[in-house]
């Protein structure tokens, strides 16, 4: 019974563990089921997963949306600079 | 064969400086990293020059040794050591793995995807991002702005899967935390 009660309850530390395994790579069946039971029990753990997926489509999209604030004529000048320097 | 000369150079610099700046500004984040990466691409192909047969066309050349040069990039990022303070995870659990109290997350009040939307977020997103360890921040962007799988990213930076798993489990923990208290907390 003490080895299923270690078996079924993890501590948050492992339960977050799982949630960033499951979505970077792939969890085992027990696993899976070790997590769901935590979940029912963990609201913060729940709050975790919800906002840990979140965080991951907002860092997928996230590139991209700086603004191209550069003199362009200056940079390209500084690299001519450059690369002649480097052919000398 | 065409023998090419440094006027060709002038001339690709002129034609695809803005979009090597472009794509390398979607990869990094940083605008003057980015413009050191794509003078570090000019620099390589006009060493090089003597290699392009003109097989490929220039564009995708240049292209292609400015994604090498990114990678090159978050290689040398990503042997940045962590200090032990920030790896521990003291920070977040209680000895016995629960959550330490004021780090328990809290239920956010706007978690719809249309927070993602929002710029300011976006920018509190980027800035806790770049509050990461150079090594962690590394394998983050790899993994989201270069698009990569874990097992690229591994062999990429010389890491095993449990290690980059480990990474991203704590790189997310302190976002995560970093988010809520920037934003969440402040609005």
């Amino acid at each position: 019974m003490k080895r299923l009660m270690n078996i079924m309850f993890l501590s948050c530390l492992k339960a977050t563990e799982l949630i960033e395994k499951k979505l970077a790579f792939k969890l085992s069946i027990t696993e899976k089921i070790q997590l769901a039971v935590h979940k029912t029990m963990c609201e913060a753990c729940s709050n975790y997963e919800d906002q840990s997926i979140l965080i991951d489509k907002g860092l997928h999209n996230l590139g991209g949306s700086a603004k191209i604030d550069v003199d362009m004529d200056a940079f390209k000048k500084s690299i001519l600079d450059k690369t002649n320097h480097g052919q000398n | 064969m065409k023998i090419l000369d440094t006027p060709d150079i002038a001339k690709w610099v002129d034609e695809y400086a803005a979009g090597l700046l472009k794509r390398a500004m979607f990869k990094i984040s940083d605008t003057e990293i980015a413009k050191d990466v794509v003078q570090d691409t000019f620099l390589a192909a006009t060493e090089k020059l003597h290699t392009f047969k003109g097989e490929s066309s220039p564009k995708t050349w240049l292209y292609s040794i400015l994604n090498f040069k990114i990678i090159d990039y978050y290689r040398s990022k990503a042997r940045q050591t962590v200090s032990p303070a920030s790896q521990s995870l003291l920070k977040f659990f209680t000895e016995t793995g629960e959550w330490n109290d004021p780090k328990k997350p809290r239920a956010w009040e706007d978690d719809d995807s249309h927070i993602l939307d929002d710029p300011d977020f976006r920018l509190v997103m980027r800035n806790c991002l770049e509050a990461l360890p150079e090594k962690w921040n590394a394998c983050i962007s790899m993994k989201y702005y270069l698009d990569k799988k874990g097992d690229e990213i591994c062999q990429d930076l010389g890491i095993t899967p449990t290690n980059l798993w480990q990474i991203i489990h704590r790189s997310k923990l302190n976002l995560r935390d970093c988010i809520e208290t920037n934003w969440y907390n402040d609005h």
